[in-house]
């Protein structure tokens, strides 16, 4: 069973802590980046022909004579867009990537849903391959946890490019984008993640990888498949060979963790062995401290 | 290049198959990845197990393809046609006399001799042949000749220390038999050189060099020329094998006992003479002590100050009533010059500069030698006699003879007891020992003739014991009597008209003396003869002479007479091992003695015969047994205690004639060494993956 019994009890911990803790700094209570029609000012800008002006500064007008409109933050739920990785990669290691991936989209939407926010899961593989629509409200907690218990890790790809563009075909509003994968992305993990960030999805990555693969045991003569795409690649491993697959992965690894710095994006890199819970109280911390 | 088992090359064709399982596609484990995606990176520049990266592992191949041939080729045994030709008869003649058992060459010349035959079996070439002979005081072959190195090896590890003197010469004439009129023979003595000669032929002594530095180039010459093709002069082929001599010595000092006997007095009925020999093989002086005790009771302890090569030998006389086995131990031996021990001894400290014991005395040996001395035992003597003083005393001034005088014949002859009958006779004489002196009358073994004047005494039997040291030749003796004996005696001394004056009597019932010269009126009773006639007939009546048990040197075979109903006989040697050994009843000793052939005794020490015991050589469990008989056995060899080799073998070069040691090794040998070095370096490939 993916979700034991106690999953809700130790969902709805989280949910507590995160309130009382982390108020306001992990996912509900945010402030979108969304200028609009609220009443917190945001910062001013030049009126051009056609503005509103009733939100001329007429304050700056008369001291200074500069035509200044004031902008305000709008308020507005906030949209949570959990994509998890369905493809077969995940379903490597033991225990499986896939089961801490659902684990953590499951805290998260409750999370979520506690938050008043809404949410919606995008299972993607070559593309989006499932998705659960936006909702809100804690009662739909069941639905995603069927939803996620339902959920196969059997995509032959993985392309985050044209997932996020399934999701951006949809015309969602933006909102935060939290992507669940190991990243063992072809066509690269960064066009995707580009594309969310050129349409001002908040982003957050949370990269999830199994020890094994970071360290694999192996050495000289072998059939590595590829569990996800079959593909049978026969082949000497050396100690120089796995010397250098160690250095890949770590080089693939530390370029995640460096997009995300240089974009500002949140990144979660975890071993697929630690408990869900554990991974999002660290989470929290990560982002408190980065406040 | 011949093969001994060219069939092994068959398995060449192992190849293919090591080919064909390189080249075909072997199924591979199977392992699942999460992603190819480093691991294409990590092959891109090749395409990963392609039709010709087969050959990727060239070298791998290769190794395994050398490693096989080189293993078919050991397999195979390839020898060289000169190899076959030159095979030698080789034979190893190991020195495991007492000497070997000197510790200046570590651990001990016995056991650096068995290394260096060991060195040469591992050098044995294909097809040589080698047999090992053992130079103990009688040669003896261990095992023929064979070309199988374990059992030589087995032989050599299985040879043990003894206590010999050495016979090099037949050993290596033996040796010699062994090897034949084979072209390529030779005789490997391995020795410590401590022999009298070593009993070379002409040839042997012309190639002992008298120079080394130039022996050595003799020598690499000789070798040279065993490189030639085998063919031989004809004129050579029944000339002796050549010998080569391996010293395992040095000049090594020793000090030992050379000899020890022991024998009763011949005058002094108690007393007893021990002759004691004490060499010191070494160019210092020597003092020490010799310790000499009886039945474990302390003899006499002399102290011995020896000059350099000095050889000391003395007579020493004591007085006892036992007898049993004396045994003779050096101890307590420092060096210096005889004035620094008398002046060390006289200020109770220790001579400057003086070498220890384990210095100066490098063989133990012959730190010890045993004797056996005869018991002597009382005898009962019952004198008949009308009277005389001389023949009373004679008795009565031996301590070991009780004696009884008579004038009057008993009622009851006793059995216990010498009879001596002087003046009449019964008509028939006792059963037991009789000694008839001067009689008078006839009995059932003799009658009385005329009286004979003035006899003299011509023919002595020199060869009986009762004869020793007698000489009646010139005994005055005026009157004796004509015995005319009934049956034919053993004439002990007759007179010159043939007339027997003494004589042993055959009868059955008891042995029987008869002399017929007149004590009154002879001056035998006045003769040392006299009482050395007495003891000789007490000793003879007693049935052993008690004089003396000499100790054999070791090695030996000797004879001993025993008295025993017993059919198995067993000898004990001093190290506590039992073998049986058979008993000869000959026909001309008495119906209730044995001779019993032992031997040979390669141990110093007191060898026991027992009636009882295990018939199988075991050591002894339990007490000890009665002995029926013993013998003593020492070292008793001066050659053997002086450890130094002979001058000519020291100054002769080692032996290079024999390719021992890494380059003298059979052909599979080396092909093996590869190998396995082939075997390492691709278990070193196999683990870098340098190949890949």
């Amino acid at each position: 069973m993916l979700f034991p019994s106690d999953f809700l009890t130790r969902l709805e911990y989280l949910s507590i802590i995160s309130k009382r803790v982390f108020r306001g700094q992990l996912l509900a209570q945010r402030r979108t980046m969304q200028m609009g029609s609220g009443i917190e000012f945001s910062d001013h800008r030049e009126y051009t022909t056609g503005d509103d002006l009733r939100y001329l500064d007429w304050n700056v007008y008369a001291r200074h004579g500069d035509l200044l409109l004031k902008r305000f933050q709008e308020e507005q739920d906030l949209h949570v867009y959990l994509m998890i990785d369905c493809s077969r990669s995940m379903a490597f290691g033991n225990p499986p990537k896939f089961d801490l991936a659902r684990h953590l989209v499951a805290a998260l939407a409750y999370i979520a849903l506690a938050d008043l926010d809404r949410i919606a899961i995008i299972a993607y593989a070559n593309g989006v391959i499932a998705e659960l629509p936006v909702t809100r409200g804690k009662a739909r907690i069941l639905p995603i946890m069927k939803f996620l218990e339902e959920l196969p890790a059997s995509g032959e790809d993985t392309n985050l490019e044209k997932a996020v563009q399934g999701l951006l075909h949809r015309g969602v509003r933006t909102g935060l984008a939290v992507v669940v994968s190991d990243l063992f992305d072809e066509h690269g993990f960064q066009r995707g993640l580009d594309q969310l960030r050129y349409r001002r999805f908040d982003a957050h990555v949370i990269q999830l990888h199994d020890p094994t693969e970071a360290n694999p045991a192996l050495l000289g003569d072998a059939e590595l498949v590829d569990i996800e795409t079959e593909s049978v690649r026969k082949v000497t491993v050396t100690e120089r060979n796995l010397k250098m697959y160690k250095q890949l992965f770590s080089d693939h690894q530390t370029a995640v963790r460096d997009y995300c710095h240089t974009y500002a994006l949140g990144c979660t890199q975890s071993p697929s062995v630690i408990r869900f819970d554990d991974l999002i109280m660290r989470m929290m911390r990560a982002s408190g401290a980065g406040r | 290049m011949s093969f001994a088992l060219p069939i092994a090359l068959t398995l060449a064709a192992l190849a293919l198959p090591i080919i064909a399982l390189y080249i075909l596609k072997v199924r591979l484990r199977r392992v699942p990845v999460s992603t190819n995606l480093f691991w294409k990176q990590i092959y891109e520049e090749k395409p990963p197990r392609s039709i010709w990266q087969h050959f990727r592992h060239l070298l791998s191949l290769l190794l395994q393809l050398l490693l096989l041939l080189f293993i078919v080729l050991a397999i195979a045994d390839p020898y060289f046609s000169w190899q076959l030709l030159q095979a030698r008869r080789l034979v190893i003649v190991i020195d495991n006399s007492a000497s070997m058992r000197a510790t200046d060459v570590k651990p001990t010349r016995l056991d650096a001799a068995k290394n260096g035959a060991l060195e040469l079996i591992d050098g044995l070439r294909f097809r040589d042949e080698v047999a090992i002979v053992l130079a103990g005081s009688t040669p003896e072959v261990v095992v023929g000749m064979t070309g199988h190195a374990p059992t030589l090896r087995d032989a050599i590890n299985g040879i043990e220390f003894s206590d010999n003197p050495t016979s090099l010469t037949t050993a290596i004439e033996l040796g010699r038999r062994l090897i034949g009129e084979h072209p390529h023979g030779q005789v490997l003595v391995m020795t410590d050189g401590c022999v009298e000669a070593v009993g070379l032929t002409d040839s042997d002594k012309q190639a002992l060099p008298t120079d080394p530095t130039t022996a050595v180039a003799d020598v690499a010459e000789k070798s040279a020329s065993k490189e030639t093709p085998p063919e031989q002069p004809v004129e050579n082929m029944n000339e002796p094998s050549p010998v080569e001599y391996r010293l395992f010595a040095t000049e090594a000092p020793n000090i030992g006992i050379t000899q020890l006997q022991v024998r009763r007095s011949l005058i002094d009925p108690l007393g007893y003479e021990i002759l004691a020999s004490v060499k010191n093989a070494s160019t210092s002086p020597v003092a020490c002590r010799l310790e000499l005790t009886l039945n474990d009771i302390p003899v006499d302890v002399i102290s011995l100050k020896l000059k350099p090569e000095e050889l000391w030998s003395r007579s020493i006389e004591k007085t006892t009533l036992d007898g049993g086995p004396l045994k003779a131990v050096l101890t307590q031996i420092v060096a210096g010059t005889v004035d620094e021990i008398a002046a060390a001894a006289a200020e109770n400290t220790k001579v400057s500069g003086s070498t220890t014991s384990s210095e100066l005395d490098l063989l133990s040996t012959d730190n010890s030698a045993w004797a056996l001395l005869p018991a002597r035992k009382t005898q009962k003597v019952l004198v008949v006699s009308p009277g005389n003083l001389f023949l009373q005393k004679v008795f009565e001034a031996n301590p070991l003879v009780e004696v009884t005088v008579r004038k009057d014949f008993p009622e009851q002859w006793p059995l216990d007891s010498i009879i001596v009958l002087h003046g009449p006779l019964p008509a028939t004489l006792p059963s037991g020992n009789v000694f008839a002196i001067d009689s008078i009358g006839s009995c059932d073994q003799w009658d009385q003739g005329e009286v004979l004047e003035n006899p003299i005494v011509t023919d002595q039997d020199k060869a009986s014991p009762l004869m020793n040291h007698i000489r009646l030749d010139n005994v005055l003796i005026p009157q004796a009597r004509q015995l005319q004996f009934k049956t034919p005696p053993h004439s002990l001394a007759k007179t010159l008209s043939g007339e027997i004056v003494f004589a042993e009597v055959k009868r059955p019932n008891g042995k029987c003396l008869a002399l017929s010269v007149s004590l009154d009126s002879s001056d035998l009773a006045f003769r040392t003869a006299f009482p050395i006639m007495v003891a000789n007939s007490l000793g003879w009546f007693s049935g052993t002479t008690g004089e003396l048990q000499a100790s054999v040197p070791t090695g030996v075979v000797t004879t001993l007479a025993v008295t025993t109903k017993a059919a198995n006989v067993s000898l004990q040697s001093p190290l506590q091992k039992i073998s049986s050994v058979a008993v000869s009843k000959p026909s001309d000793i008495e119906s209730d003695s044995s001779l019993v052939t032992v031997g040979p005794l390669n141990e110093i020490g007191l060898w026991k015969l027992t009636a009882t015991g295990p018939t199988t050589a075991k050591k002894v469990e339990g007490p000890e047994i009665d002995s029926l008989a013993e013998v003593a056995v020492n070292l008793a060899s001066e050659r053997e205690t002086d450890l130094r080799p002979l001058k000519e073998l020291l100054d002769s070069p080692e032996s290079k004639t024999i390719m021992a040691g890494w380059f003298g090794k059979p052909l599979w040998f080396y092909l093996i060494i590869l190998a396995c070095v082939l075997t390492s370096v691709e278990w070193f490939l196999y683990q870098r993956r340098f190949i890949s």
